[in-house]
This record gives structure tokens, C-alpha cells and sequence, in this order.
């Protein structure tokens, strides 16, 4: 109790405080390095003033700053907030594994968000000093496998490199972003960003022109989504050997400071070099769909049932006949292709499905399933349909996952489709499972980068978690590894009232119940101010029957405390 | 002096009195099949002059056999069972047609659904602007053109309302019939204006068709076999007719019923002529001529409507040439020029030629040393070689993916409001250019695509799914070059598509559905969540409430199935119809004439008739047998001797505006225009983009064409609006006419001022490189018109010049003169 007021205490004397503005960084360029080799990088961002060091996070290279300057401003701009530059010095182990690892700065403002340093096999090339803005000045790559590192540093900008390949040869073109997509939300059109492009030309020239470029190849992503990346991957085999040209550019023409790029060039038929993880979220078409998921889930629930393994079925279009819980298995190959499977409820059950679909997913893939009761009526299926609220327009969506009470006994049926009726793929591949539901906590995120913490301030995290499946225990948020006079306290924030939507149709079968847990963060007045930063781990426990069960996600950020 | 040895050239004007050559009757044979019906024949003679004219009023006609009679001008009714042969005489001249009559005995009674609405026809009760209008007149609706009689038998012998909304009648239902006293049926009464009637008096008491409708009320107004085969289309006899000022020529409908049989309905049609200055017409559809011009004569009947062609042609010119034809498009453009003696004007001198193939194949200006270098040679196949050069240059797919991005609608707003989703349409389109991809698999992607592919962005204006009248009505128009859009809300005016067929189009879009970002056609026998919030996937006819079911305009047969895309199989049909090869052949060609040989492009109707419709069919039949090939179209157009035709016009084709006897000039598109005149300067534009990533907005890289912009609109440019960029929000119209903001421009806008004084441009250049005064001239002349000055131009420029003092500053009002000419600012 004592603490609880303590905090209040502290959160109040926070609000009166002078407001300390968190460091930002806010591209490093170049960001890439070979391994075993060093570099140096100009590290752009705001508030780095007395950077003293970077903090790594267990990356296989070391990073000693070499000096701070602000950045001169061209003559007519004006800026808002200063902007520093940190000369960076990069030194790469011999046996880095290529990946990307971030790094943070230490300041007297705290710790800065991270960005990532990505190591290579290949030796790193940098886009030499002057314009390359055209086929006569174009970088030359002398030789395939390489690796350019360059900026668009201005609005309009095009940077050209020529190549030259046998015909017949064909190369993989990567072009990965130093400004890559951060935001967690928001419209496309406003989250800052270098979306790359990459463009291939040959130097055919036309009538009208001998120097005229031929655009032979381009590409970029077609799905704008929320935090995946928006680097340019393209494939292209050229028929005829000669000089070609590779273009750079932002897609739609932007460019800046922070608008760093590698540009990777690699023989063959190489895939993206970013690939995505399989998801844990519940909803998520990418999440691993394996025999064990019963066990896993009653898990997540706060309980230690062993389930049997999952059987699997191969999906076929004729009827199968499978028991619950079953996984069905099976590739939509040809245009209106249907699979179907049939399944007995001889008592009433609360039932889930969940589709995988591991090599593409909604909008290129989009799987569809129906379920036919007993009597031969559709009962549901994984189209979630709703009445918006401004024009009350009927509006629907496919859902990965699907939950609902089978109270009529006898035979189901569940016909399995592509929705649009052309598409078709080899890559069509999906697994259903058809279970018992299992109450379990679902999605865990916490909203936490890095915490910087002014003696006598406090700071909140939310955490955001999902009920899945009537979940209905408790979910604890512990703060671990806090440093001494720094301590976490339970709290609720403000919730906008929201106007109710017109008709969401069934949404308890499409959607989790969402709920959200607030820590707040103090330090004491008289807490040691940090001189490096503090590895915190937010761990967060179903807790059933008064039970804390195992942990359903962590995570860890750096914490420093600032003297004032 | 040109003009002078152009008029030595021409041939002498003249009015022969030519001979009769050849005479022919037609039909050459004709089948009457009962009582009532009759038959029209025509006489056509060919005269020593090689014109055709209708002889039918001036022929000496004779049945050989009395099972027929002559009725009128060659108007033959039966009177018994038989073959018989009809002869025609004129000077000497002799034609046969063979009759057949059958059924010329059995009893007839008169049927609404045949004569009586035959009456309402070609009286015109039933016209757009009379009872046949959207909601009628005076609250009595009949059906445009009698296009459902069952609905007007309806409307006459049970009366009430019409309501445009809904199916219910409105008011008290009053009979227009009185079957106990005929004579004082509303249905006469009115028509012969014996009780007031708006419209007027339409009937003669004691008319015939007084006394039809009289005998048919007596009869007790029977509707007619139901069951009867239906009039499916009209033919008109001749498609074009072609006579001399003051001349005059019948015309012969022949009517085409569901089941295969033939009857002539020349005096069962109602008769209008769009230009009356040109012609009139009579009730027997008799044309006479008025003034040298082209129009159209509208025919009517039974809710059929068709249309022929009109000529009224000038002096016979004494010694017509032979004219010069390069393809199959010369034939048909020359048979025409003959017919109407109008000369074509001199072939398009090879600097003019130049000039138009760049920018009408690429829309790109060619460089002095091109120019050069093109009038220089003597290759007699130059022309031909350049044309090929050009449809296989990067410009050509630079320019034909920018129109195309035009007619496809290529726009940000209309494409999800997705700058991602915007751009992948346009990549979509340059491929198909690049790869020359045959245009009816093109048409088929875009009509029946789903999912995520970059053409279904084009099904998501404003990031929602269009509505099916919204999309079929753009299919239609781009595809079919077609405007439905009238039959939304009633039977169109002037077309024969009944509300009923525009809504059963619209039904094959009606289950295209957003799923999530996706688009897919929802299929008919899944709820898929529709019953979870009320919802119904049905399109509802506006006017009955029922739901529509698809159809095509032809009533084909197709295999839509429950689960299936019908939008595919619309897709197939569409592209498989004449209209689809007939209204895109039409689409380039007006392109490259500046006016199509239907125009507007997208407006075919009947009551908008090609001017040349052989030549349609046959580049129609070309372009089918070339596999849909683009290019090959074009190459075909552009290597004809009719495209390759001076702008000058002769003193035969002055006023001649639809036959192609001479190039039409006409302005340049504002994105050509702006590269053009980047292309004259030597200095780039700087084209910014509205669209941002949160941090900047974009700016095209330097030396990005206007053609080459995804979407022109989201670019700032006051030239681009100032002179029509189109924002494409719907199908582009385009317009080239001048106003008074672009004066203002020209005068003081960035595009032709501040450009010029900024250095490293084509002026600047010459000018360091120590360029004498004619260089500099020749040069801008080269680049801009594609011409040397001519010696008078030169002399007058040094003149110029030589009067001021800063000769820099002279130098650019030079070329500010110059590109803001008309002769630049024009594709002649």
C-alpha cells in the first residue's frame, strides 16, 4: 500500500517536472558491413548530444563513436529540433553470422530506440561521392556477387549502377531500406519510410534517341502492410549478354538524409533475404499448426492437460470422414477446386477451426471454409461480415481462426475453397485444424521499446493480451530485473469511449476478447542514476485456480535512470 | 503558287448527262406471305458516269401473272397463291425480280401486337418524346418504339398509371379502349384530336390506319399470337445512300423475326433524318437531297431501331482519277471519296508525315538530326521502315501505356485511394504494351479479374467496391464503345437497350463483393455471413424489386455457374462480339484520325452510324484474323495513303470533316505537349508528386516525361491543368479546345517564360557553342515543326533580329514565338 501512494506521489511530482525528450536515432548509413572487416557509419538523429556509447545487445561486432557534430543546415532551412550526426566505427568479428542486429545509443538523455546493423558475407561497396543519376555516370559493379550501399538524399533522386551478364544469366536484386517501416499502425500514406524500388534498364537506345534506356524489369511490393517490410526483391533472366543498368529510386520519388539503401546482387534465383517468421498470434495465417497445439494451448491456459496428438488428413474432394480433432491437409491447385471432410458431433461441443496457410496467405491465397449442418444448411463459415458504422455497408473479411457451439448432433460437413473462384497455385497450400476449443490467453504485446526514466518520474507500459476461447483466468505482468529505487506498480489509463459499431454480425467467433494490463514505472527520487543501461524483462503468466501457470511471452528492453 | 498547280491538277467539274448502263431490282426475289402484307422493290440503275442512282420512281414496272397488283411505286400486294416475276424498264434497260405469295386468302384479323403497335410506331405516339419517354405523357406510357407490346396492350385496354420506381400502377385504371362503342375509344379520340390532345392530331378520320384500329377494336382487340416470332432486326436497303443534290432514293426495311422468316416493313416504319438540312424523308421512306453534306436516317419498328447512311454529293467531277491505295483501308476510304467526288488532298509531305507518326505512334517529337536525316533520304520505303522503328521504340511503350493508363483509369482515387495499388495497375498495363499482349486477353483480365491482382484495383474507386451499374457500364463503354448508361433508370431513348438488358448486364457485377482488400464474386449459393447481419447479395431491379439474374445483350446462353466468376463469362462473350474488335479498331482509329469513323469513339448507337461501315468490319475481320494485335493495327492504319494524307485541303474536300480525304489538325494532349515543349527547350520538367511517406512528398527523377507520370493528376502542375490532364475519375474525354487561361500561360506561366531564361537548355547551348543566327533558327524549326524555315521564314527572323540589341533576349521571344505557335501546338 505504501508503495501504491508512493507512486501516486511521484507520478504527480512527474506531471510538474521539466519534460526530458527521449534520444532518436534516426538511420545509420551505411548500415551494412562485411564480417571481419571495419567501417565507418554516420549514425542521424535527434537529442544524441554526449553519446558516449552503443550498446550492441549481444551483436558479433564492436562500435566505438569517433565524434559528435550537429548536423549544418542548408542555407533557408530551418529545423524545429537540432539534428546530430555520431560517427560510428564498426568492427565485425570474423565468424558474425549475417543477419541484422541492432544497436542503440547511450546519451545523456538515455538510451535511444534501435536500429539495425546488418552484417554480410560480401565485401561492401559504397556509392562513390558525386551524382550517378544517369547511364554516364553510373556506379560500374565490376563483379556479381556485391553489395552497394548508397542514399537518395534528396527528393527525385535516381542512383544508376551498370553490370554487366552472359546471356542467359540470371540475377537475384535485392534493395533493403535504412529507413525501414517503424510505426506499429496508422495509414501507409503516413508512416515514414523509404520504400525502395528497383528498376532494370538495358542500353538499347531508340530512334530518338542513342543513349535511350530500355526498361526491361521492375520491382516492388504490391501489399503496403503494417510491419512488414518494404524492401525491393526482383528475379530477372536476361536473354542477351551485355551492359545493363540498375535503377534506384523511392517509390513515388522521395528521398532525404536517412534514405540509405544496400543494394545486393546475387547470381541465381535467390530468395528475400527477409522472410517472415511464423506467427504465435492466434489469428495469424502463419502460425505453425502442429499435432501438439492442443497441449500448447491448454498450456497458454494455465493448465498442464496432455492432450493426444493431432491426426492429420489429407484433403481430398470427395467427403472424408475424419474424428476431432483432425488436421486437414491440402493444396488448392486448379480454379474452383473444393476439398471436403465430414466429421460427427454426437454431443454438443464447442468447436474451433484454424486454418495455416504456411506459403501465401490473404490477399494472394485466401482460404475459405464452409461448415453444412446436419441438416444441410450453411452454418458458418470464416468470413467474418459486419455493418460499418458510417454507411452501414455490408462489409466482410476471412479469419484465420473460427470458434463456435455445435449444439445440433450428427454428421458436419466442411467444404474448403479458395473465395475468388479463378485463383489457383501450387503455393495454395493450407492445414485446418477442426478442434475442442481450449481456453487459453492468446496475443501478448507489450507496448515497450526502451524506457528512459528521470529520477522521481514514472513511466507507463501497456500490455495488451487476448482471452481466446473463454479464457477466464488472470494474467500477471511481472517487471523483472528492475535496478535499486526503481519500482513497477499496477495502474489504469484513460479509455476512450468508442461509438458502437451498427452490427458486427457474429464477432465472437471471429474475435478475441481484448483486454490490456498498465504498469507504471517509477524511480525514486534518490535512485541511482544509471551509467549503462538496465536489461528489463516484462514476463507475462495466465494465473487459473490461483496458479501462476507457464510464462506466455516476454520481453526485455534497456531502462536507464536519468540523473537530473 | 501550290495552290495554283494544285487546281491545274484537279480534275474539271462537270454535270454529264450520263447514260443508263446496267439495271437491277431489289430484293431480287421476295416471299409475301399473307393477306395483309406487302412488298417494296427498288430499281437501281448504273449510269455511264460509274454512279448508281434509284431509278424506282422513273422505272416502267409489270407483273407477269395476275396473283399480284401493284399497290404504289413498286409496291406489290397479293392476291393469290403463286410465283410471279416483276419487271422493271428504264431506257432500254431491263431487271426481273421473282415474287412468291403464299397465304394470300386466309383470314387475317388484325393484332395489336403486329399492326396496332406497327400504327403507334410510325405515327410516333410511342417516340422518346411522346408517350414512349421515361414516364410517358399525360400519364399514358407506351414502350420506346414498341419495344414490349405485351406492356402497352396492357396500359391500353386496362389503363392506370405508369411509375418509373416501381411496377404499380397509379390512379384509377380507365380503359383507352371502349369495346362497346369503338369509335369513342380514348385511343382514337385522342389521335384524331377530337378530344383535346397535347400531342396533337396523329390519325385522318377514315384513314387507314384509322380504320384498322377501328376494325381491331371491333373485333375485340385481340392481342395477337403470343407466341408469335418476335422482330429481332432491321435491315435498311441501302446502308448508304448516295445521290446528287436534289436527287431522291427509296429505302427498303426488311424486317428479321426470332424465327428466321422475312417480311418487308418499309411502310411499317417510322422514318427520321438527324440532319434535315442535309435531306428529308418521307413517311414511304422516300430520301430527298438537300445540300451536299452526310446524315443519318433513322428507321423505327416494333422496338427495333436502325439506321443508314446519307450522302448528298457535289458536282460529278469529269475524269475522277484513280487513286493511290496503299491497303484494304484505301479501298474502302477511296470507293467512298469516289462515290461522293471528293478528291483526297496531296500526300502528307515527308515533314508533315514525320511529325505526325512520332507523335501520334509515341507522342514524342523527333530531334533535328532525325529530321534531318529522315527528309534527307531516298529510300522509297522510308516511311514504312520509320513506322516500324517507332512501334518497336521504348517511347511507343511509354506513350501507349499512358494512353492506355487513360482509358484503363489509372488513378490513385479510383484505385483503392492506394498509391501501391495505383502503380501495380500501371505496371500491369506498360506489360501489356511492352509484350504487345493480344487485347482481348487484356480485355478479358480486366473485366473478370479477382483477388489481389493489379487490374482489380480498378473495381475499388475510393478504396469501396463500384456498384454494378458503375462497372458494367465502364466495361461496356471501354470494351463495346457503348454508352448503357441511359437504360439505368428507363429504355434507352435513342438505342434499342430496354432498361431490363442494361440491369441483367449489370448483374454479372452484382456479386463482386470486397473481401477484406480483395475483390471476388460471391458465390450464388453460400451465405458466407450475409444472413449474420441482414445482408442480401441480390441486385434488385429498380423499377419491379425482382431480383436480376445476368444476361447478355443478346440473350446467348452462358455457363454461369452458382460458384463460378460470371464476370468470366461475360468477359468471353463480350470479346468473342463483333463490338468488342469493331469499337477498339474504332478507338485507334480515331486516334490517329482525330475522329473516329464512329465518334465520339465510345458512342456507338443506331442513331450514330459509322460513316464508313465496311471499312469497320473489314479493319474489325483484320484486326479478329491478327490475333487482337495492337500494333499490327496501328502499323496497318498508319502505312495506309489515307493516314499518310496532307492537312491542305483541296476545293473538292474544304468542307469534308468524316471521309479522311484530308489529315483533321487537331490539339496535342497536355502531357504531350508540356514533353514537347521540354523536348524543344532542352530543359527538363520537375514534376512533384502529392504523394508522401510521411516524412516527404515524391518528386519524379530528372528527366521523367509527362507521359511517363502513373498518374498525371497527383502531380503539381499548372501547365498539365491549365491545358486538360484528365483526372480520371471516370472514362477520360479529353479536351483539346484552347481557352482563355492557357492564353494567359502562353503569356506569362512558368512553362513558356522562366524556362526559357534558365541556363543548359537547347538556346543556351548554341548560343556557347558560337551558333550563327540561322543555325539557332533551323535548329528550333528542326525540333519544333519538323521543318526547315523556308527561305521567306529566314529572311523575316533575320530581320527581326537584326533590329534588336540584345540578340540573347531576341532570340528567346524567338522560341517563346515558336512554341507558342499554333502550328507546334497542333498535330497536323
Amino acid at each position: 500500500m505504501y508503495a501504491y501512494w508512493a507512486a501516486l506521489g511521484l507520478l504527480s511530482l512527474a506531471a510538474s517536472a521539466q519534460t526530458r525528450v527521449d534520444p532518436r536515432a534516426l538511420s545509420i548509413h551505411p548500415f551494412t558491413g562485411q564480417r571481419g572487416t571495419t567501417f565507418t557509419a554516420k549514425l542521424r538523429g535527434t537529442n544524441l548530444a554526449g553519446a558516449s556509447a552503443v550498446a550492441p545487445n549481444n551483436a558479433p561486432f564492436q562500435i566505438t563513436i569517433e565524434g559528435i557534430e550537429p548536423e549544418p543546415l542548408e542555407p533557408g532551412i530551418t529545423r524545429r529540433t537540432p539534428v546530430d550526426l555520431v560517427k560510428l566505427r564498426v568492427t565485425i568479428n570474423p565468424d558474425a553470422k549475417p543477419g541484422r542486429y541492432p544497436i542503440r545509443l547511450i546519451t545523456r538523455n538515455g538510451i535511444s530506440n534501435a536500429l539495425p546493423i546488418h552484417v554480410s558475407e560480401h565485401a561492401q561497396n559504397i556509392e562513390p561521392e558525386g551524382p550517378h543519376e544517369s547511364r554516364d555516370n553510373a556506379v560500374r559493379i565490376p563483379s556479381i556477387p556485391a553489395v552497394f550501399t548508397g542514399k537518395i538524399a534528396r527528393r527525385g533522386e535516381a542512383d544508376y549502377y551498370s553490370f554487366h551478364v552472359a546471356a542467359g544469366q540470371t540475377l537475384t536484386f535485392e534493395l533493403l531500406s535504412g529507413l525501414p517501416q517503424t510505426a506499429a499502425g496508422g495509414s501507409a500514406a503516413t508512416i515514414p519510410n523509404f520504400d525502395p524500388a528497383i528498376t532494370v534498364y538495358e542500353p538499347a537506345g531508340s530512334w530518338f534517341d542513342p543513349a535511350r534506356l530500355k526498361r526491361i524489369a521492375y520491382n516492388d511490393e504490391p501489399v503496403w502492410v503494417i510491419g512488414k517490410p518494404t524492401d525491393a526483391h526482383l528475379v530477372h533472366t536476361f536473354d542477351k549478354a551485355g551492359d545493363y543498368l540498375v535503377r534506384i529510386e523511392s517509390f513515388a520519388g522521395q528521398g532525404g538524409p536517412d534514405y540509405s539503401y544496400a543494394l545486393k546482387i546475387a547470381s541465381g534465383a535467390q530468395p528475400p533475404s527477409w522472410h517472415d517468421t511464423p506467427g504465435i498470434d492466434d489469428r495469424s495465417w502463419s502460425r505453425r499448426i502442429e499435432s501438439t497445439r492442443l497441449t500448447k494451448l491448454a498450456e497458454r491456459g494455465g493448465k498442464q492437460d496432455k492432450h493426444p496428438s493431432i491426426e492429420t488428413y489429407r484433403a481430398t474432394p470427395e467427403p472424408t470422414p475424419v474424428k476431432l480433432p483432425a488436421t486437414i491437409e491440402g493444396t488448392i491447385a486448379q480454379p474452383t477446386e473444393k476439398h471436403r471432410t465430414t466429421f460427427r458431433i454426437d454431443k454438443p461441443a464447442d468447436i474451433a477451426f484454424e486454418f495455416e496457410s504456411p506459403n501465401a496467405a490473404p490477399p494472394f491465397f485466401n482460404p475459405l471454409f464452409r461448415l453444412i449442418g446436419p441438416a444441410g444448411d450453411e452454418v458458418a463459415s470464416n468470413v467474418f461480415a459486419g455493418r460499418g458504422a458510417c454507411s452501414g455497408a455490408m462489409t466482410k473479411s476471412l479469419q484465420a481462426k473460427t470458434i463456435l457451439p455445435l449444439r445440433e448432433l450428427g454428421e458436419y460437413t466442411v467444404e474448403i475453397r479458395e473465395a475468388t473462384a479463378d485463383l489457383a497455385s501450387p503455393d495454395f497450400r493450407y492445414r485446418l485444424l477442426i478442434r475442442p476449443q481450449v481456453p487459453h490467453v492468446g496475443r501478448v504485446q507489450f507496448e515497450i521499446d526502451a524506457l528512459n526514466l528521470p529520477q522521481g518520474q514514472g513511466k507507463s507500459i501497456r500490455v495488451n493480451f487476448d482471452r481466446e476461447e473463454d479464457y477466464r483466468g488472470a494474467v500477471i505482468v511481472a517487471a523483472e530485473g528492475l535496478p535499486p529505487g526503481v519500482s513497477a506498480v499496477a495502474a489504469a489509463d484513460y479509455e476512450p469511449d468508442r461509438d458502437p459499431p451498427q452490427n458486427l454480425g457474429k464477432r465472437e467467433r471471429y474475435t478475441a476478447r481484448s483486454e490490456r494490463v498498465v504498469l507504471v514505472i517509477t524511480a525514486a527520487a534518490d535512485a541511482p542514476a544509471s551509467t549503462q543501461p538496465h536489461e528489463i524483462k516484462l514476463v507475462a503468466r495466465s494465473l487459473v485456480d490461483g496458479k501462476p501457470g507457464a510464462v506466455l511471452a516476454a520481453k526485455t528492453f534497456p531502462l536507464m535512470v536519468l540523473g537530473k | 503558287m501550290k495552290l495554283i498547280l494544285l487546281l491545274c491538277a484537279l480534275p474539271t467539274i462537270a454535270w454529264p448527262a450520263a447514260k443508263v448502263i446496267s439495271l437491277r431490282t431489289v430484293p431480287a426475289q421476295a416471299t409475301i406471305q399473307g393477306a395483309r402484307a406487302t412488298q417494296q422493290f427498288l430499281a437501281i440503275a448504273k449510269f455511264s458516269d460509274g454512279a448508281e442512282r434509284d431509278v424506282t420512281a422513273q422505272a416502267e414496272w409489270r407483273i407477269d401473272k395476275p396473283i399480284a397488283k401493284l399497290t404504289g411505286t413498286a409496291r406489290v400486294a397479293p392476291l393469290a397463291d403463286g410465283t410471279a416475276t416483276l419487271q422493271a424498264t428504264l431506257a432500254g434497260a431491263q431487271a426481273r425480280s421473282l415474287i412468291k405469295i403464299t397465304n394470300a386468302t386466309a383470314s387475317q384479323p388484325v393484332s395489336f401486337r403486329r399492326e396496332i403497335a406497327g400504327i403507334l410506331t410510325t405515327r410516333g405516339c410511342n417516340n422518346a418524346i411522346c408517350h414512349g419517354g421515361v414516364k410517358g405523357q399525360g400519364g399514358f406510357k407506351l414502350s420506346a418504339n414498341a419495344l414490349y407490346p405485351a406492356d402497352d396492350y396492357d396500359w391500353i385496354l386496362k389503363g392506370g398509371g405508369y411509375q418509373v420506381l416501381t411496377s404499380e400502377v397509379k390512379g384509377e385504371r380507365i380503359p383507352r379502349v371502349d369495346l362497346k362503342n369503338p369509335q369513342q375509344s380514348l385511343l382514337l379520340s385522342k389521335a384524331t384530336n377530337t378530344k383535346p390532345h397535347a400531342g396533337g392530331k396523329r390519325l385522318e378520320l377514315d384513314g387507314d390506319d384509322y380504320k384498322t384500329i377501328l376494325a381491331w377494336l371491333q373485333n375485340g382487340a385481340p392481342f395477337g399470337d403470343k407466341n408469335a416470332a418476335s422482330l429481332t432486326r432491321l435491315d435498311i436497303f441501302p446502308s448508304m445512300a448516295v445521290m446528287p443534290l436534289e436527287g431522291q432514293h427509296r429505302l427498303l426495311v426488311t424486317a428479321h423475326f426470332s424465327d428466321n422468316h422475312t417480311e418487308d416493313y418499309t411502310h411499317q416504319a417510322l422514318y427520321t433524318i438527324n440532319d434535315g438540312e442535309v435531306a428529308s424523308v418521307s413517311a414511304a421512306g422516300v430520301i430527298t437531297a438537300k445540300r451536299r453534306g452526310e446524315t443519318a436516317i433513322l428507321v423505327r419498328a416494333a422496338g427495333q431501331l436502325a439506321s443508314a447512311g446519307v450522302g448528298v454529293t457535289g458536282a460529278p467531277l469529269t475524269n475522277y482519277p484513280k487513286l493511290t491505295s496503299n491497303n484494304f483501308i484505301d479501298d474502302h476510304i477511296n470507293d467512298k471519296l469516289r462515290r461522293f467526288q471528293i478528291l483526297p488532298s496531296d500526300p502528307a509531305t515527308d515533314s508533315e508525315f514525320l511529325r505526325r507518326i512520332c507523335l501520334d505512334l509515341t507522342g514524342t517529337l523527333p530531334p533535328p538530326a532525325r529530321v534531318r536525316e529522315f527528309l534527307a533520304s531516298r529510300d522509297p520505303s522510308k516511311r514504312s521502315k520509320l513506322i516500324d522503328a517507332l512501334i518497336g521504340s521504348p517511347e511507343f511503350v511509354d506513350y501507349w501505356t499512358f494512353r492506355y493508363a487513360d482509358l484503363f483509369r489509372v488513378s490513385i482515387f479510383a484505385n483503392a485511394l492506394s498509391a501501391k495499388g495505383m502503380a501495380e495497375y500501371w505496371e500491369w498495363i506498360r506489360n501489356n504494351i511492352d509484350t504487345n499482349r493480344p487485347y482481348d486477353e487484356v480485355a478479358r483480365e480486366r473485366i473478370a479479374i479477382e483477388g489481389y491482382k493489379p487490374p482489380s484495383r480498378h473495381f475499388l474507386p475510393y478504396a469501396v467496391i463500384a456498384t454494378p451499374q458503375e462497372a458494367m457500364g465502364e466495361q461496356v463503354r471501354v470494351f463495346f464503345g457503348r454508352r448503357m448508361d441511359c437504360a439505368q433508370c428507363h429504355n434507352h431513348p435513342y438505342e434499342n437497350w430496354s432498361q431490363d438488358q442494361f440491369w441483367g448486364m449489370a448483374a454479372f457485377f452484382s456479386r463482386m463483393f470486397r473481401m477484406g482488400s480483395i475483390v471476388m464474386d460471391h458465390p450464388t449459393n453460400m451465405d458466407l455471413g450475409t444472413k449474420d447481419v441482414g445482408g442480401s447479395m441480390d441486385l434488385l431491379h429498380p423499377r419491379t424489386k425482382a431480383a436480376v439474374k445476368p444476361a447478355v445483350l443478346d440473350n446467348a446462353k452462358l455457363a454461369i455457374t452458382p460458384e463460378g466468376n460470371p464476370r468470366r463469362e461475360l468477359a468471353r462473350w463480350m470479346t468473342s462480339h463483333p463490338y468488342f474488335a469493331e469499337s477498339t479498331v474504332n478507338r485507334i482509329w480515331g486516334h490517329f484520325f482525330a475522329r473516329g469513323i464512329v465518334d465520339p469513339v465510345d458512342d456507338f448507337r443506331s442513331t450514330n452510324p459509322p460513316t464508313h461501315p465496311e471499312l469497320l468490319a473489314a479493319l474489325g475481320a483484320d484486326f479478329v484474323k491478327h490475333r487482337y494485335d495492337l500494333r499490327h493495327l496501328m502499323r496497318t492504319i498508319a502505312n495506309s495513303r489515307t493516314y499518310q494524307t496532307s492537312h491542305k485541303p483541296n476545293s473538292t474536300n474544304r468542307d469534308d470533316v468524316v471521309n479522311y480525304s484530308r489529315a483533321l489538325p487537331r490539339g496535342i494532349d497536355a502531357e504531350v505537349l508540356l514533353d514537347a515543349v521540354t523536348d524543344v527547350t532542352g530543359l527538363p520538367e520537375a514534376f512533384s508528386t502529392a504523394i508522401t511517406d510521411g516524412a516527404t512528398v515524391g518528386q519524379a527523377p530528372t528527366g521523367t516525361r509527362a507521359i511517363q507520370l502513373r498518374d498525371p493528376d497527383t502531380f503539381y502542375s499548372r501547365f498539365l491543368e491549365l491545358y486538360g490532364r484528365a483526372n480520371r475519375g471516370a472514362v477520360p474525354e479529353r479536351s483539346n479546345k484552347p481557352n482563355l487561361s492557357q492564353a494567359l500561360h502562353l503569356l506569362a506561366g512558368s512553362t513558356y517564360t522562366d524556362r526559357l531564361s534558365r541556363p543548359n537548355g537547347r538556346l543556351a547551348k548554341l548560343l556557347a557553342a558560337g551558333a550563327p543566327d540561322e543555325t539557332i533558327f533551323t535548329e528550333f524549326y528542326l525540333a519544333a515543326l519538323t521543318r526547315a524555315p523556308d527561305a521567306a521564314e529566314l529572311s523575316e527572323l533575320k530581320s527581326v533580329l537584326a533590329q534588336r540589341t540584345d540578340r540573347e533576349a531576341a532570340l528567346r521571344e524567338f522560341v517563346w514565338a515558336l512554341i507558342s505557335s499554333r502550328e507546334f501546338a497542333e498535330n497536323h
